[in-house]
């Protein structure tokens, strides 16, 4: 019998009977049939169909389409085979290859991605999202103790390196250590409002309540309150302050472009940095030390450096703090058998803590530690706003490698860490930014378990974190796919997607080697830095692009202020004869109004600049040069200029074309009245909004202006770089304040009225692209991404559809050949508009209800109403 | 083949309409991004005209071979250009915009004078030139998720030259192609596209030609000829259901449906279940026809669930 098996197997392809059969072996039919069943357990036919099936599966695995097999073995429909099939398999071959191809191409995945969150980590979110126990305890120690330290400072007549450094230190010498029930990663910093990030307390009942409840000794808040006038004036967050968005002493044309926003410069040089949190984890505070006292030897000393060792030694001493807290609760509470898990933390954190930040990290436990003291005292010096923690998978692999392979740790420990220190960085606004993923130098991708986790980490805490995502449209597709789920599964808009194949060109392109290029990370919303290199000025100058229409129609006069002229004189309305002409005076004015925010952003540099130690001491150059981070002591340092009204301009060009010089129905007079009127007859006004072609619809004619606008601000900014001496980088990104700038800028000739808000960055003008997602990124895609390092950031409204199990695979190709073409950076919106009118109407509903905001997420019912109808203008309705 | 053939066709299938043969296709709309229409990232090319008037049709601004004008009231601001455009066709009465549709002689020039886009002409004339460049700009995305083009309707194979055309050049470019048919053309009209074609989605609506006559205006013979021969041609089909409520989505009518599948031969790869859309119901409004009312309920997930298994457990196929 065993030979007829052998038969059937070899000519399983042919047609097979029981008679033929048992005549070849000699058998008779009934014999054959009995004996056959006795052997095989089943009938011959039964048994030839099921083997038959089994190697068709097999073939059909392999790659071969399903109808070739199934003619192949003998069937001549597809409906017979995948009956039999189905009786064989319980389902369809189509189905049996995906499922087969899922369970084996997933499980690599699956294994990094099956994690579930531990009881303890569901108890600390409860206590962090949720119950807020310890909310202003931080802020309170902080701003006392930051006051009293830059007090004496003061007082002593100290240097203002020293004077930072002192308000540092006190924080670090006087705060009270607190270890949360359950936290495995110590060190609090949380502050509610963002109120209580920095202020100087006064007497009153507000700042009374918090320092009543801060534990902080009766004599220290006295001194607090007591505190020279001195220090309450003196910039410490110098340039942050929003409401200073002017230069000390402005010209008459500057303070004119400033209330016109059509130009603002101010120069962010407070609590936007990605520090060298390599430096803690290899050297330690106390390796440091050495390092800034053999260059404080090798250039002749300084007060940079008695501040940088001031707060280094102070630095030093934070974890041995906690670890003695830890050692007093373990002489002084008592654990019962179900606390004895306490006991154990408590032991572990007087183990590590006792160690970091003052050594070097000898494990991952100690380089997740570390690197979150790192940030605490970062976050001390200047609050904590966009101090963001940069490229954390790359950063902490190869303590998890280590203790991987030593048996040290479970990949369920790591996991667990690394929710723990996410939930340290929880805040409803959160701008501390870190990534993930990305290209190394050779070329190869840089992702690796870490990343998987921390996009876990990220989908199963299921809160807003400020995550990001490096990728290229040569990332493996898993990775891509899987942080696309994150995003659908969270519907918070993170994480968000930065190319590497134009973020780096850009980055090379502004003088940044490329080594360094390939390790860019992002800090806040968007803007990009090289960690622990860089002084970036994030967001410190603003162009109002849509302003150089009213300047060219009002001959340098504002529309919406009529009284403020800070435009060019382009002339007469009568001399632009053609649109060329036309389009000539509005670079003029954009030209101009770059030219002011430049000029702004470099006075503001020369007056205000509190000095930064604790980042100089981070901060690659600032040592060796002996100069401040906020000296130009960073080995890259450079000014973000945030390109605003772009699409709108666009759009408005396109309109003035069509109407006025193509078809004439309008002349640049009428179209002036119109715009001054704001839209008198709603007519005209729906006219120019659908009968020209829209930016973002992948319509040539249109994004070409765009394009070509964008490319042109790139070629002034190189000029203004030479011009002013600093370097700008081009950052095609609004932030918030296209709200801002909208409520003082006139009605537009692209249908939109007197005081609306601009474009979101670089995407189509909210409710005006409706060619679909791929029309959205070609329009896109089509700036000269490689010159903009700033990033041109677009948010992207996104069908919930879209990242269903059975979509998500599409979205990912679409993303990837996105890529290809030039996108710089994607953030998706994924809420559909009804359940945000809902939101809206019913906020009660909606608690952990998050959006993608400008570069951020946010919780729906945080923003103000008329952000709310902003994101609800913007978002495309569900689709049939 | 006739040079008439255009004509001969749109005469058999017994609607009005011209001649293709100067390859200029008439189409309704291009839609970009679809992920509903065959594998990938794919574009949709809506052609006009369809020999079928199928009473639950979704897309009724493609039946007629002819133009027409779609008034879209919510968009209407009432700025009364269209009256001073087109007095004779555009009224006011109680304060809101009448149009007097057997006075339209599709010229257009309300069209043109709406600022709101609330008059809209369905039906433009195009190369296939003017198509590709059209396509051709999501060719990145075709690459990435192995998608192409769909071409759609109305009724594609009504404009046959037009239709092998555009397919060829996609095929010259390397361009997956799928159409969506409901067969009711002449074979010619099929034959002539289909070295050019992929995938084919052909419609199943009724499986007794009466009924099916009584519910399109046209008996199924031809259609199930064509579905025939096209699956001997060794073509791949994806046979689609729309599911109308109380028509043909009773368990009797399922398996009857089935039955016919199972003579179809082996082309057939799939069948796909489409829920009845009953959103186009202001797209009727719109265009100036009476909507049929097949109720506002679709079917619940639970009776496509038990579709699907009918369907799959009659045929062996797998059912979308």
């Amino acid at each position: 019998m065993y030979y007829v098996l052998k038969y059937i197997h070899e000519n399983i392809k042919e047609r097979l009977s029981a008679e033929e059969t048992a005549r070849q072996f000699g058998y008779s039919k009934w014999h054959f049939t009995r004996k056959f069943y006795e052997y095989a357990g089943m009938t011959f036919v039964e048994y030839v169909r099921h083997y038959r099936i089994q190697i068709a599966a097999l073939e059909i695995l392999s790659g071969k389409k399903i109808t070739e097999v199934a003619f192949d073995y003998g069937y001549d429909t597809i409906g017979g085979f995948n009956k039999a099939f189905l009786k064989e398999y319980g389902c369809l071959p189509r189905e049996y290859v995906k499922q087969t191809k899922e369970s084996q191409g997933y499980y690599e995945r699956r294994k990094l991605s099956m994690y579930q969150l531990t009881q303890r980590v569901v108890n600390l979110r409860e206590e962090v999202v949720n119950k807020r126990t310890y909310a202003k305890k931080y802020s309170a120690y902080r701003n006392v103790y930051y006051t009293i330290g830059g007090d004496r400072a003061l007082k002593k007549g100290l240097s203002s390196d020293e004077v930072v450094a002192e308000a540092t230190a006190c924080v670090i010498d006087n705060f009270k250590p607190f270890i949360a029930p359950g936290e495995l990663v110590t060190g609090y910093n949380f502050a509610d409002k963002p109120y209580y990030e920095s202020f100087i307390p006064n007497r009153n009942e507000k700042d009374f309540q918090i320092l009543r409840d801060s534990e902080i000794p009766e004599a220290d808040i006295e001194e607090c309150l007591n505190a020279s006038e001195e220090v309450r004036n003196w910039n410490f967050l110098s340039g942050v302050h929003l409401g200073k968005k002017i230069p000390l002493i402005p010209t008459e044309e500057e303070m004119d472009a400033f209330n016109d926003r059509a130009a603002l410069g101010r120069c962010i040089s407070s609590n936007h940095s990605v520090i060298g949190y390599e430096d803690v984890l290899k050297l330690g505070f106390e390796g440091i030390y050495k390092k800034i006292e053999n260059f404080e030897q090798k250039n002749g000393g300084g007060s940079i450096y008695v501040a940088m060792k001031r707060v280094c030694k102070a630095s030093g001493t934070i974890g041995e703090k906690y670890a003695e807290e830890a050692k007093r609760l373990l002489a002084t509470e008592e654990f019962s058998e179900e606390s004895a898990y306490v006991k154990k933390d408590l032991e572990l954190i007087a183990e590590v803590c006792s160690r970091v930040p003052r050594y070097p990290a000898t494990s991952f436990r100690e380089a997740v530690q570390a690197l979150w003291f790192a940030h605490l005292l970062n976050t001390w010096e200047d609050t904590v706003n966009a101090n963001s923690l940069g490229r954390l998978d790359q950063i902490l692999y190869p303590y998890y490698k280590e203790d991987l392979e030593k048996g040290l740790i479970t990949k369920e420990q790591a996991f667990e860490l690394i929710c723990c220190l996410w939930l340290k960085l929880y805040r409803d606004y959160d701008v501390q930014q870190s990534c993930v993923g990305g290209t190394n130098p050779d070329g190869s991708s840089a992702v690796n378990e870490l990343s998987y986790m921390m996009l876990d980490a990220t989908e199963r805490l299921d809160f807003v974190r400020c995550l990001s995502v490096r990728f290229s449209s040569k990332s493996e597709k898993e990775f891509v796919k899987r942080a696309l789920e994150v995003v659908g599964h969270v519907q918070k808009g993170v994480p968000f997607f930065f190319n590497d194949e134009v973020m780096i060109p850009a980055l090379i392109s502004k003088g940044i080697t490329e080594k360094d290029a390939y390790g860019y990370t992002q800090l806040g919303c968007v803007e990009t830095l090289i960690p622990g290199k860089t002084n970036p000025h994030a967001v410190s100058g603003e162009a109002n692009f849509l302003k150089a229409i009213e300047y060219v129609l009002c001959d340098g006069n504002g529309m919406k202020n009529p009284e403020i002229s800070c435009g060019v004189k382009t002339g007469d309305l009568e001399q632009f004869d053609t649109y060329e002409k036309f389009y000539a005076a509005i670079v003029k004015q954009v030209d101009h109004i770059l030219d002011i925010t430049c000029s702004m952003v470099r006075k503001h540099t020369d007056t205000v600049n509190a000095p930064k130690p604790y980042k100089s001491m981070l901060t690659e150059g600032c040592m060796e040069s002996g100069r401040d981070f906020n000296k130009e002591g960073a080995l890259y340092d450079y000014y973000q200029i945030m390109f605003e009204g772009v699409p709108n301009l666009a759009d408005s060009l396109a309109v003035i074309k069509k109407f006025v010089y193509d078809e004439k129905k309008y002349t640049l007079a009428q179209l002036k009245e119109i715009l001054e009127q704001d839209f008198p007859d709603e007519a005209v006004r729906v006219e120019f909004v659908n009968k020209a072609p829209k930016f973002g619809n992948d319509i040539d004619e249109v994004d070409r202006v765009a394009v070509e606008l964008v490319d042109h601000a790139c070629d002034v900014l190189e000029e203004l770089s030479h011009k002013y001496g600093m370097s700008f980088h081009a950052q095609p990104f609004t932030f918030l304040w296209m709200i801002d700038q909208g409520r003082q800028t006139a009605a537009s000739p692209d249908g939109r009225r007197c005081g609306e808000i601009l474009a979101y960055s670089v995407s189509p003008m909210q409710g005006r692209d409706f060619n679909g997602l791929t029309a959205v990124l070609n329009s896109i895609a089509k700036f000269p991404t490689k010159r903009t390092p700033g990033t041109t950031s677009a948010i992207v409204e996104v069908d919930p559809k879209l990242f269903t199990d059975k979509n998500i695979g599409i979205l990912t190709d679409i993303l990837l050949a996105g890529a290809a073409k030039g996108l710089s950076n994607v953030q998706f919106n994924t809420i559909d508009a009804d359940t945000l009118i809902d939101a809206k109407a019913h906020p009660e509903k909606y608690n952990n209800l998050a959006v993608r905001v400008s570069g951020f997420s946010q919780k729906f019912n945080l923003l103000s109403p008329e952000l709310q109808e902003h994101i609800i203008g913007r978002t495309k309705h569900a689709c049939l | 083949m006739s040079v008439n053939i255009g004509e001969r066709i749109h005469e058999e299938c017994g609607i009005a309409g011209k001649s293709d043969k100067n390859i200029r296709g008439l189409i309704t709309d291009i839609s970009r991004c679809s992920l509903h229409d065959g594998p990938g990232v794919r574009t949709v090319v809506y052609f006009k005209g369809c020999g079928l008037r199928c009473k639950w049709c979704h897309n009724p601004e493609t039946l007629s071979a002819e133009k027409n004008m779609m008034f879209l009231s919510a968009k209407c601001i009432k700025c009364g250009r269209c009256l001073e455009a087109c007095p004779q066709c555009h009224t006011v009465v109680d304060n809101e915009i009448q149009i007097d549709r057997s006075k339209c002689k599709h010229c257009g020039r309300c069209v043109e004078s709406c600022p709101a886009g609330a008059l809209q002409m369905m039906g433009r004339e195009v190369t296939t030139e003017e198509l590709m460049s059209e396509i051709r700009k999501d060719s990145h995305y075709y690459e990435t998720s192995g998608g192409g083009v769909t071409l759609s309707g109305g009724e594609c194979l009504l404009q046959s030259e037009f239709a092998a055309a555009l397919l060829e050049k996609c095929k010259e470019e390397g361009i997956h192609t799928a159409i969506e048919t409901a067969l009711f053309v002449p074979w010619e009209c099929v034959e002539r596209v289909l070295p050019y074609v992929d995938l084919v989605f052909a419609d199943l609506k009724i499986a007794d030609s009466k009924k099916h006559k009584e519910y399109t205006g046209q008996p199924n013979e031809r259609i199930l000829e064509n579905l025939k021969r096209l699956s001997e041609a060794g073509k791949d089909i994806i046979v689609r259901i729309p599911l109308i409520p109380g028509v043909n989505d009773t368990q009797e009518e399922i398996e009857k449906l089935g039955g016919v599948i199972n003579t179809l031969g082996p082309g057939v790869q799939a069948v796909e279940v489409l829920k009845y859309n009953y959103l186009a119901e202001s797209k009727y409004q719109s265009i100036g026809l009476v909507w049929e009312n097949f109720g506002k309920e679709t079917q619940s997930e639970e009776m496509l669930e038990k579709i699907r298994q009918q369907l799959k457990t009659i045929t062996g196929l797998e059912i979308i």
